[in-house]
């Protein structure tokens, strides 16, 4: 509910919409009878936000219990903000419209590296002083989680505590522990060393980090109850995990709008570049059946006519035959969409293209991330050009005129042979095209080529890679446009200065707090978005805190280096990633782990249960 | 088939919802209250719904309409009680009837303006001085051909007829604008051209009643 004071701004904003609240499916709670209140924050805008899946699970979780009430808080759009701090009305969950420093806990899901200035931003805007330390009392305690979590010393110094892996259980866990903690009157360092004993807690103040003169790590020291290394969290068992049944329908258009059903968690392929596929492991799917009835409940309850599978790479989905035709009988019916994202080349079956010829005909989407053999094979995509051709023929006569194929640039061992290989093969699939005597007429092809700028990521066997410098990337890129000779391709790639900031930040210190915090100060804030991103800025923090980025992005470390987050455990054997970082610059792949077990380690977080082992 | 409209409110909060999200909104609550509703054949089928007039972003309305098809019986009640269950706050059906007149007879909408303020006798006492003119100018976005150009409308000329009433902390003017498929006066222009300055603390627009040119209820 919002006051009339708040609601005197929404007239001088754009789409006001996002910040109403009271859309379908949302929770509103009688405060009174609320013992623990939790601001769940996504350090992006509405439309954004309102599409990560993890925030609709936590959100129905924490809502399910009688004693608790999770609300949502976005970062308000830039206009938005300005009329707040104008008006002095501090940033406020949409739900019951009360300021962020109202919560007991404040959690913030870091799903990319470039939010990280929104997260200062919205504690700034709801009145929560910015560093840890400078929050003496218990409550709101800021935590944060997701993917990002996996290194998070660069916002160390802003965030309590850090929660490791899958939420749905620490994340109880903990408020269990917080609202004891509350009743009995401790103070913030008691109950943060209660916390963390909680399996996949991670407390940053409890960790000291010492370096050596030339700047890399030289020991990362527990105190207290901390434990040495903290350990991931994960559901064993998806089946019975809570997944919610409603989803809050947005009024206006979000992104991904629309109903999503996850079929697995992990991923069985290892392409030495993808941070998801080592993180998120060990591989556990849901059996088909509980997938196709929580779809159908989620269709039902939020009236979405659109329903997408979610997980790494779809179509490794061993019940994949079955759920696509039980899910199409009552899909169609109901006038309701199936889409499938990220479907691999290799594995796209005639029978499930016939599936998917009776749902609406989009664009094909194929990731061979490299354009030649030799740097596919380093990067461990286990695709050829053989396959990419043969799904493409299939599509073409199947019907489909547009593909779009997604690339990197900036790969380990990467020539500018590799680049021209890009060209190479969307020209290829071009040829393809008009060799089909059967292509319908009078319509032409197109081919998208979207090339990304690689970033090593920690917990990946690329962790000690040093990412090529922006001159670098420009030059691969004029390199790529050159050759490029069909008006049927179209080039699309990323900025290299944001792929810098993010080498840095994916893979940096606790030193670098302080040149986020900086930067935050100059206004940097929405660093994802072009039209806010000011490299110079940051650069001048950079220089101001006497760091020097290319440290962090450019470097080369060596195997025996201690990584900024070598105490953080996610299963993978540091040693198997030095095997894996070896075979790429050898060119050797490693097969997928249904082929055979590469023994990562990460199934003994699941019991040595995975479901990649038959 | 049969063909149905459905009358509603659309209230509090839910004023900021604009034209292309209520229809996304109308859609999913018809899906969700499972309303025998037909879908257009074509290659890409989609729920057919059609709005009487579009509402104006920030403006209340208590008469607002749509018309679907059903395409098996259900009642009207039932079609009512329905829907209201699945929609949000601040969107209630008030009716759901045959329709009488067409869209295009819409041709006047009365609004209810109220306007916040201490000096609630000097506010009245401006809006009847400018609207008891010939001329109330506002600026306003036309096209001239394909060119997109800013173009001076006179708006007293769209004005059909008005009341202000002084009250306690307010003055609450009901005014019935032009309306409809040919020309149709966006309320928040109307005020802007009142240009009552800084002794309006904000105001609130209702829009009350949809008129066919003899003045008769849309129905």
């Amino acid at each position: 509910m919002l006051s009339k004071k708040q609601e005197s701004l929404l007239q001088k904003v754009q789409k006001p919409a996002r910040y109403i609240g009271g859309e379908v499916n949302s929770v509103v709670k009688d405060k009174s009878k609320i013992k623990f209140r939790y601001a769940f924050c996504f350090p992006d805008n509405y439309e954004i936000g309102m599409s990560h899946l993890g925030m609709k699970i936590l959100y129905s979780l924490v809502n399910e219990r009688e004693d608790a009430w999770c609300e949502r808080v976005f970062a308000p759009w830039v206009d938005m903000e300005e009329e707040m701090r104008k008006n002095n009305v501090p940033l406020f969950a949409l739900e019951s419209g009360d300021s962020l420093s109202e919560f007991d806990m404040i959690g913030f899901t870091l799903q990319y590296e470039l939010s990280y200035t929104n997260i200062l931003n919205m504690l700034d805007l709801g009145g929560v002083p910015i560093k840890s330390k400078d929050r003496k009392n218990l409550t709101p305690l800021v935590v944060a989680g997701g993917p990002c979590a996996c290194n998070p010393e660069p916002i160390a110094d802003f965030i309590d505590l850090f929660m490791l892996g899958e939420g749905e259980e620490v994340t109880n866990e903990l408020i269990d522990l917080l609202e004891k903690h509350k009743e009995m009157g401790s103070d913030k360092y008691e109950f943060l060393c209660e916390a963390a004993k909680i399996q996949g807690v991670y407390v940053p103040s409890l960790y000291d980090v010492s370096y050596n003169a030339d700047g890399t790590v030289k020991n990362i020291a527990n105190k207290a109850t901390a434990p040495k290394r903290v350990k991931k969290r994960i559901i064993g068992d998806l089946n019975k995990v809570y997944y919610p049944d409603k989803f809050v329908v947005p009024f206006i258009d979000v992104v991904h709008d629309r109903a999503v059903c996850e079929i697995f968690r992990g991923c069985i392929r290892g392409c030495r570049f993808c941070q998801a596929g080592f993180i998120y492991r060990p591989i556990r799917e849901k059996n088909y059946g509980t997938a196709n009835r929580q779809a159908k409940r989620l269709c039902d309850s939020t009236g979405y006519d659109e329903i997408s599978l979610c997980s790494l790479s779809t179509s490794d989905y061993t019940g994949i035959d079955k759920l696509i035709p039980e899910m199409f009988s009552w899909a169609l019916k109901e006038n309701i969409n199936v889409s499938l994202p990220s479907l691999r080349v290799d594995n796209f079956s005639d029978e499930l293209m016939d599936e998917l010829k009776k749902i609406r005909r989009s664009g094909l989407t194929f990731a061979p991330e490299a354009g030649t053999q030799r740097l596919r094979d380093a990067i461990n995509k286990n695709v050829t050009e053989e396959e990419v051709i043969s799904t493409c023929e299939k599509a073409f006569v199947g019907g489909w005129t547009a593909v779009k194929l997604y690339f990197m640039m900036g790969l380990p061992t990467e020539t500018l042979d590799d680049i021209a290989g890009i060209a190479e093969l969307a020209q290829k699939v071009v040829d393809l095209y008009y060799s089909n005597p059967g292509k319908p007429k009078g319509k032409g092809v197109t081919v998208s080529i979207s090339v990304a700028s690689f970033v090593p990521k920690p917990h990946t066997p690329f962790q000690w890679e040093p990412q090529d410098t922006m001159d670098m990337l420009v030059e691969k890129q004029k390199h790529l446009l050159s050759s490029v000779h069909s008006k049927k391709i179209q080039v699309s790639w990323h900025q290299s200065p944001t792929s810098f900031l993010e080498g840095v930040l994916a893979r940096g210190d606790r030193k670098i707090c302080d040149v986020i915090y900086s930067a935050w100060k100059k206004g940097c804030k929405f660093d994802s978005w072009d039209e806010f991103f000011d490299f110079d800025k940051w650069m001048e923090a950079f220089d101001e805190c006497g760091v020097n980025p290319s440290f962090y992005a450019n470097r080369k470390r060596e195997y025996d280096e201690i990584l900024p987050w070598d105490h953080l455990d996610y299963g993978i054997r540091k040693d198997f990633l030095i095997d894996e970082n070896k075979k790429a610059h050898m060119s050797v792949t490693t097969p997928n782990c249904r082929q055979k077990c590469a023994a990562c380690g990460a199934a003994k977080l699941n019991g040595g249960k995975c479901d990649a082992k038959r | 088939m049969q063909n149905v409209r459905v009358f509603f409110e659309k209230t509090g909060i839910t004023k900021y919802i604009s034209h292309l999200d209520l229809m996304r909104c109308m859609t999913r609550a018809i899906k969700r209250a499972a309303i025998p509703a037909w879908y257009t054949e074509g290659f890409n089928p989609h729920l057919f719904i059609t709005f009487a007039l579009p509402l104006t972003l920030g403006v209340e309305s208590l008469c607002e309409s749509m018309d679907i098809r059903l395409t098996e019986e259900m009642s009207f009640e039932e079609v009512k009680d329905r829907l209201n269950e699945n929609l949000p706050d601040g969107i209630r059906i008030t009716k759901v009837a045959e329709p009488i007149y067409k869209a295009n007879d819409i041709a006047f909408a009365e609004y209810k303006i109220t306007f916040y303020t201490r000096k609630n006798e000097k506010i009245k006492n401006e809006i009847e001085d400018k609207l008891s003119c010939d001329e109330l100018l506002a600026e306003k976005m036309g096209k001239q051909g394909k060119r997109k150009v800013l173009k001076t409308i006179n708006l007293r000329e769209f004005v059909n007829s008005y009341n202000v009433i002084s009250l306690n902390d307010k003055a609450v003017l009901t005014v019935v604008l032009t309306a409809g498929s040919k020309n149709n006066i966006n309320p928040n222009l109307f005020v802007d051209a009142l240009k009552l300055g800084d002794d309006v603390d904000f105001c609130d627009i209702i829009k009350q009643k949809m008129l066919t040119a003899d003045f008769k209820n849309f129905e």
